[in-house]
């Protein structure tokens, strides 16, 4: 009975494929595990090659950072050096104001109305959301100093509000709006199309579907998108450049001028003082870091909503 | 229910053409100007539970979300014929499509409770989305809705836990219960199992039929012994010649499984096909 089955099995077609590719198999193993190893070590040298350039940013940032922030670097206004006193730099206290005042003013015009816009975009499908959705994605790819030109030419100039933490905050706002609109509109239409028809089926608007359960359905991904905004607009510097007039004082008022951060990098790297040349690395440091927490905490909220969800 | 004899043109004698919940007259779905369903006309008797069978692209679907105007927001989507709720068009009628919708729930292919809100918030929400803010009434039709959904004992504890942490059944059950916290007349239901384990699908079965003491049920099916189990009255649809789905009869359950008119009615309830 045995030795019968045996010889049934080793003559049906399946096991002779089977033995065919067991011999294929082990001719060609060798070579295939040696283009394997070659192909890990290409993986790891382009890990290395491109890893290289963050590390050593990073290295100098805080080994040239470091050693100039100290309190008076948060405290104090910018000082002017001189042969006297060569190292009062002063701190950088107006433009750490100006960015937090600068990024509060362009969230609080930017978010609300991008997030609208986007929410309009993934439930529409008229002209005029395909115009504005077309208009938002050049509009993401434009160079910032046209944001800068912009808020200088109308807010500045025709508005004559003149050089101000609002004209600045304005340059920005438009500047963050069309990555939050194109956010929004993945987010929200990320929310799978069941959901809406649960809300329509009770008898919901179709407003409220929209606001009571789309849109907080779809909230990780927008304030992961804002979050993103936020970060890229605090490092922006040329539109801040011909909008703020880099005030040396600290205000949180939308009509005064105020400094920020990458604008006195800017300035200060183009200093005589070797002095406050050196000062550009702290606040440098201190641009990344705020970067870095803002980013940071995106990624942990998006992470907590997704477990929450799940 | 007796059903002693019949005429295809005179379905489900048995029944007072009084106490009809909704009536289809002719009715046809077209999207973009291809007919998906077309000439299903019946009568859903009140307090019964009435299935739709049928094989894959027969229309099932498609007819059962034209009776809460779903399509409506499908662009290029048309309904044709008569839709009757009481006496009125549910198309044409002076009835507002949230009004309709408030009477006529809906219970969906897969559990879709509202992943941001808790049981309770499911319960209520479509109470909330419709104005009623008052917390009595909200608690009231809380409890009552989760206890017709045999769902209350299992969460009486935890109304404010997520939705999502009810197991498969439960979150069904939720949305039934959803649905039947609007005290509809009319409860649609769109293979509500068919996500589900057997266990889990029993239990909504044994509340389906407690549930037509209060509600007209209409319910899609592709499974033939649940039709068999649970409802009263059946209509059958099949994919005609040009892909269109067409009702080919209507009839109680009973006279539909045993003793069908048509030929093809009985070649898909033994199994022949579909």
């Amino acid at each position: 009975m045995n030795d019968l089955s045996e010889l049934h099995e080793a003559s049906t077609p399946s096991s002779r494929m089977r033995d065919e590719i067991r011999r294929t198999s082990d001719a060609s193993r060798a070579r295939r595990m040696t283009v394997s190893r070659i192909m890990i070590l290409l993986c790891g040298l382009a890990l290395a090659v491109s890893a290289v350039p963050l590390v050593a940013l990073i290295y100098e940032l805080l080994r040239l950072g470091v050693p100039v922030i100290d309190k008076t670097f948060f405290t104090t206004l910018p000082a002017t050096p001189t042969l006297i006193a060569p190292n009062a730099t002063g701190g950088v206290s107006n433009a750490i104001i100006g960015t937090l005042v600068l990024t509060l003013y362009a969230s609080i015009m930017a978010i609300p109305l991008g997030v609208l816009v986007g929410v309009y975009l993934s439930e529409s499908d008229s002209k005029l959301a395909a115009a504005l959705r077309v208009i938002s994605q050049t509009m993401a790819g434009a160079p910032s100093i046209l944001m800068g030109l912009f808020a200088f030419s109308f807010i500045v100039h025709d508005l004559n509000v003149g050089f101000s933490a609002i004209a600045g905050a304005f340059a920005l706002a438009v500047l963050m709006m069309p990555v939050i609109i194109i956010s929004t509109e993945i987010a929200v239409r990320g929310v799978p199309n069941t959901l809406r028809e649960a809300g329509l089926a009770l008898g919901a608007k179709p407003h409220k579907v929209s606001l009571r359960i789309v849109l907080p359905a779809a909230i990780s991904g927008i304030v992961t998108g804002s979050i993103l905004a936020v970060s890229r607009a605090v490092g922006e510097t040329a539109p801040v450049l011909l909008t703020i007039g880099g005030g040396f004082i600290n205000s949180w008022k939308p009509l005064d001028p105020v400094s920020a951060l990458p604008l006195t990098i800017f300035e200060n790297a183009k200093s005589e003082w070797p002095s406050q040349r050196a000062q550009v690395w702290g606040i440098a440091l201190v641009l990344v870091a705020f970067v870095f927490v803002l980013s940071l905490s995106a990624r942990i909220w998006a992470a907590r909503k997704q477990r929450v969800n799940n | 229910m007796s059903e002693t004899q019949a005429t295809t043109s005179q379905p489900a004698p048995s029944r007072d053409p009084g106490q009809s919940a909704m009536q289809l007259k002719n009715v046809a779905v077209a999207f973009n100007g291809r007919v998906a369903v077309r000439d299903a006309t019946f009568d859903v008797a009140k307090n019964r539970v009435t299935s739709l069978i049928g094989p894959s692209g027969s229309g099932k679907t498609t007819l059962l979300r034209a009776l809460n105007r779903l399509h409506d927001l499908t662009p290029g989507a048309k309904v044709s014929g008569q839709i009757l709720l009481e006496g009125t068009d549910i198309y044409r009628g002076d009835l507002t499509v949230t009004e309709l919708r408030t009477r006529v729930g809906m219970v969906f292919q897969r559990p879709n409770p509202f992943p941001t809100m808790s049981i309770y918030e499911n319960v209520v929400s479509g109470l909330r989305f419709n104005g009623i803010k008052k917390k009595s009434i909200l608690d009231e039709a809380a409890e009552t809705s989760l206890r017709s959904a045999a769902l209350w004992e299992s969460v009486e504890s935890r109304l404010k836990v997520a939705a999502s942490n009810l197991s498969g059944g439960e979150q069904q059950r939720l949305c039934i219960a959803r649905a039947l916290a609007m005290d509809p007349e009319i409860l649609l239901m769109d293979e509500p199992t068919s996500a589900l384990d057997p266990i889990a699908t029993l239990r909504i079965e044994e509340l389906m039929t407690t549930l037509k003491e209060r509600v007209t049920i209409i319910i899609v099916t592709h499974n033939m012994q649940q039709a068999a189990r649970i409802s009263d009255d059946c209509a059958f649809l099949l994919m005609g010649e040009d892909r269109a789905g067409e009702l080919i009869e209507f009839d109680t359950t009973e006279k539909i499984f045993n003793n069908p008119n048509d030929s093809r009615t009985l070649d898909y309830t033994l199994g022949r096909f579909g």
